[in-house]
């Protein structure tokens, strides 16, 4: 069968925007302790910025720039004036305030911009096709996997390489004990929460031209990625990484193999691994 | 003088006869919406004994209220002659089965993780539901004719609103007392104590996980007669019935409404579908109002309208109440 490699590849460009959305989740997930239920409003906040910006300037690279940073000031302000205020009342508020937000957002889509699909068409060596291993295929979804790539390596090397990602990391054992030592750990939090505002932004950019830009599709991205989170296991970077691949090849070749079943094949997997392996596949034991 | 344990039974009591009246002051168009307000009350209630009552925020009660909507539809299009009171059950019997067999998958988890699996799901259903034209109709959703009333003595027509909001307003009304009695009960109480320490209840030796399986199969079949009689109303059923919004409509309607009292849910499904009808003639943006509201209490009224009515009501008596919501308290995660 020839067509194998080109659904490999549509399932890597899948696994690539997949891993995008849950490594922003799963950061703040694991460092917070918060479900960020508007991750993927977020998500959708950035395609249609971008949507908007394209329609401007048709500049692409800046709208890959200046979406994340505008994200990133929505996150930080949501994080300071919202979530900070009900973090007193433990995590069942923090998950209703998000979800709040969520509905907020996606309703304030539909009105500003339209019930209804934005196709984003991107012009230039983006758009076009390349040769590779005998077959045609669109630059386009190559480029998004070599941005999760490039992104999963910068976070794994800021986490575990620098004196950023040890403070980052003790804040989550023991955010008191950092504090006492002279860190700002409000500060800290405020940042990890505002990059993954930003992260969510990033890949919903990438998104749009992929997958068009809808009201639907935080929503579509979201149910993806909780799923991801949860074989992959709780907080868990790499985790995420291995997931979003299963994933991603995973709806790709079901949509080829078994047409029908498609739909569920995602939730199969996720039910297996909660009857094997509850904490997920690299997640801790609670 | 009402002692403190009447005072519960004689508001039901008053509710009933209340309702009984509706019919003869309401004219057909608001009978109808009393009629959606006592199913979705049905609906609230059941939710809110998973948040309210043990601290389970869910995103997927949409999952057995779906089940129980479209189990009355298929039953009814699929087997002639049946009698309304087998499709009921049959709705009953197919979401305690669904609630037990999920419950026993999604409460591996607490807090977090839970309303996440929860929400996924949520979503599997909704999927399935969509896709699996022949049983469910997908998009077109199925339509279906309320069958006859047998009584055994006789028989009476349902077609009516009149009619059919006397049958709504006995059997939802004594499904909510129902609800009502459990939290009086010993499994009710210990539910209560789990969401307070369950550590000390383990320690108790209660097993903690099947009172919570309990909990979850119980509320999954309230929410699925909820979701019977929603389509016996409508006399439709449709994927949105399964949806996340669904969901989503039931937990603005419990937390809106106040998750501290057993009667809030009854009120916050009251005050959404009354803003639901008269704000969606005025705008078709009435979900943003109802999500600005919901996030405003979120960060202010954490017990919703129940806990503004009770601040009212000791401050005209006098009283200093706390007015603590039982939300508030962290799901123990």
């Amino acid at each position: 069968m020839s067509d194998i490699p080109v659904f490999f590849l549509h399932g890597l460009a899948y696994a690539g925007l997949l891993f995008l959305v849950s490594a922003g989740l799963t950061l703040v997930f694991g460092m917070m302790n918060v479900l960020n239920f508007a991750h993927a409003a977020m998500y959708m906040l950035g395609a249609y910025f971008s949507y908007t910006m394209l329609q401007a300037t048709d500049r692409f690279w800046l709208s890959l720039m200046v979406c994340p940073i505008l994200l990133f000031v929505i996150g930080a302000l949501i994080e300071r004036f919202l979530l900070r205020r009900v973090h007193v009342f433990g995590h069942l508020h923090e998950l209703l305030l998000t979800f709040g937000l969520a509905y907020i957002i996606t309703e304030v889509v539909k009105w500003v911009w339209g019930n209804f699909p934005l196709a984003v068409n991107i012009g230039g060596f983006l758009g076009d096709t390349v040769e590779i291993i005998g077959i045609t295929y669109p630059v386009y979804r190559i480029f998004i996997f070599v941005c999760a790539v490039l992104v999963g390596t910068v976070m794994a090397l800021i986490l575990y390489k620098t004196r950023l990602g040890i403070i980052l990391r003790a804040a989550v054992n023991d955010s008191e004990m950092v504090n006492a030592l002279g860190f700002n750990v409000p500060l800290v939090f405020m940042g990890v929460f505002a990059f993954g505002a930003a992260l969510s932004g990033f890949a919903g950019v990438i998104a749009g031209p992929l997958l068009t830009t809808y009201p639907g599709m935080a929503h579509d991205i979201l149910i993806d990625a909780f799923v991801v989170i949860v074989v992959g296991g709780f907080g868990s970077l790499g985790g995420a990484v291995v997931a979003s691949f299963l994933i991603g090849e995973l709806q790709s070749f079901g949509v080829l193999l078994f047409p029908k079943l498609s739909v569920a094949l995602v939730y199969l997997l996720m039910a297996a691994v909660l009857i094997v392996k509850p904490s997920g596949l690299f997640g801790e034991k609670q | 003088m009402m002692t403190q344990r009447n005072a519960p039974v004689a508001l039901i009591a008053a509710l009933f006869a209340l309702g009984a009246a509706m019919p003869f002051v309401l004219k057909p168009y608001h009978l109808n919406m009393l009629t959606e307000i006592i199913l979705f009350a049905l609906y609230a209630v059941s939710y809110n004994l998973l948040l309210g009552y043990a601290g389970l925020l869910s995103f997927g009660h949409a999952m057995f209220f779906g089940m129980g909507a479209f189990t009355v539809a298929v039953s009814l299009i699929h087997i002639p002659g049946l009698s309304i009171w087998s499709a009921i059950g049959l709705a009953l019997a197919m979401t305690t089965a669904v609630g037990f067999v999920t419950g026993g998958l999604l409460l591996r988890h607490k807090g977090s993780y839970f309303a996440l699996l929860t929400l996924a799901f949520n979503s599997l259903f909704y999927a399935v539901a969509t896709k699996w034209h022949t049983i469910t109709g997908g998009d077109d959703g199925l339509s279906v004719t309320r069958p006859d009333l047998a009584l055994g003595f006789t028989t009476v027509s349902l077609a009516g609103i009149e009619s059919f909001y006397a049958f709504t307003l006995v059997i939802v009304g004594a499904a909510i007392a129902f609800c009502w009695y459990f939290t009086q009960t010993a499994m009710g109480q210990t539910v209560l104590m789990m969401r307070e320490n369950e550590e000390r209840m383990k320690f108790l030796g209660y097993n903690t996980n099947i009172s919570r399986l309990i909990l979850f199969t119980f509320t999954g079949a309230v929410a699925g007669l909820a979701g019977a009689f929603y389509t016996l109303h409508f006399q439709f059923c449709s994927q949105s019935a399964i949806s996340v919004d669904m969901t989503t409509t039931v937990l603005l309607m419990t937390f809106v409404g106040g998750t501290g009292t057993f009667w809030g849910p009854m009120l916050g499904a009251m005050v959404y579908i009354i803003l639901q009808n008269y704000l969606s003639d005025i705008t078709d943006r009435w979900p943003l109002f109802m999500g600005l509201i919901f996030v405003f209490m979120v960060l202010f009224i954490p017990g919703g309208l129940s806990q503004i009515i009770q601040s009212a009501g000791n401050l005209l008596a006098g009283r200093r109440g706390t007015g603590k919501p039982m939300a508030a308290k962290e799901a123990s995660s």
